[in-house]
């Protein structure tokens, strides 16, 4: 058997393997690239990330079964190549959950909140206010168990099983960090929200103290 | 099964707006969540949240010299 794998191995590329790797590639390009950046937070990092994740696919290819998910194949390659090269040895997060955040902590923030009251429709008034910036800085913000599977399910659109396999992890684990993932999320976007308002309110700019 | 409690509605926002469960059980919580004054905002303000995460991460195209580069490896 081992010498059918390495004939496979070194079998000759042929103009037809680069151009169907091509057009796969092609595909999910701009979708890998995307999970890079969340992923490394830095744009030259996730280049290198994509260059990587390009290079291990390409000489992989005479593993992939066509017929099978491209997409969960290539993610896989991605996840592989960022824990390798990008994600420090990480144990599992310390439990840093605070007792008052629950699933709905920015709900009930915005509902107790006078200021966003007054505005009229406060729920419409602060998703109107969050940023890109600071959606993308809130998700940097959390530890990168946490991280990782919130940009596969939020962002990536991958199942709870997906993920599991893409990380290795049982699903119970997936779900416990992308549900106290997207809690922490919350907290941090709560954070930006209420800074963005007080520089569109009319108050004084810091100095004054304002209490 | 046993008819759910907002409670228990409540518990399963993730899972209900991920897809993850069984058929019944969504329709249940969709009928609970449409017609009850507690869940429902709660339910469309976590929906809302999810698609706002989606939306705000999303990125241009790879950059073409970037893809270049990556295609010229091929013929390596």
């Amino acid at each position: 058997m081992g010498a059918t794998v390495l004939a496979s191995q070194t079998a000759p590329v042929t103009a037809d393997d680069r151009e169907r790797f091509q057009a796969l590639a092609e595909e999910h390009l701009d979708s890998l690239f995307r999970a890079a950046l969340r992923l490394t937070r830095n744009r030259t990092r996730a280049e290198d990330l994509l260059q990587e994740t390009f290079l291990r696919a390409w000489r992989s290819f005479h593993t992939f079964k066509p017929g099978t998910n491209a997409r969960a194949w290539l993610y896989k390659i991605l996840m592989n190549a960022y824990i390798d090269g990008y994600r420090k040895a990480t144990r599992e997060p310390e439990i840093v959950d605070h007792e008052d955040v629950d699933e709905f902590y920015l709900y009930t923030k915005v509902q107790e909140s006078d200021d966003f009251r007054r505005a009229g429709d406060p729920e419409e008034v602060l998703l109107a206010r969050l940023m890109d910036a600071d959606v993308k800085g809130a998700l940097d913000s959390l530890p990168d168990a946490f991280r990782e599977v919130v940009i596969l399910a939020d962002i990536e659109g991958f199942s709870y099983k997906e993920i599991a396999d893409l990380l290795g992890i049982p699903i119970g684990t997936v779900m416990s960090r992308l549900h106290r993932g997207r809690r922490q999320l919350q907290v941090k976007l709560w954070e930006y929200a209420k800074r963005a308002h007080y520089v569109s309110a009319d108050k004084p700019p810091a100095g004054g103290g304002g209490r | 099964m046993t008819e759910l409690d907002c409670e228990q509605v409540l518990q399963l926002v993730w899972k209900f707006l991920d897809g993850e469960m069984d058929e019944t059980r969504y329709l249940e919580i969709q009928a609970h969540v449409a017609a009850c004054a507690e869940c429902g905002p709660r339910y469309q303000f976590q929906r809302r949240l999810l698609a706002l995460v989606e939306l705000k991460c999303r990125e241009g195209p790879v950059p073409t010299e970037l893809k270049r580069r990556l295609f010229r490896l091929l013929e390596e």
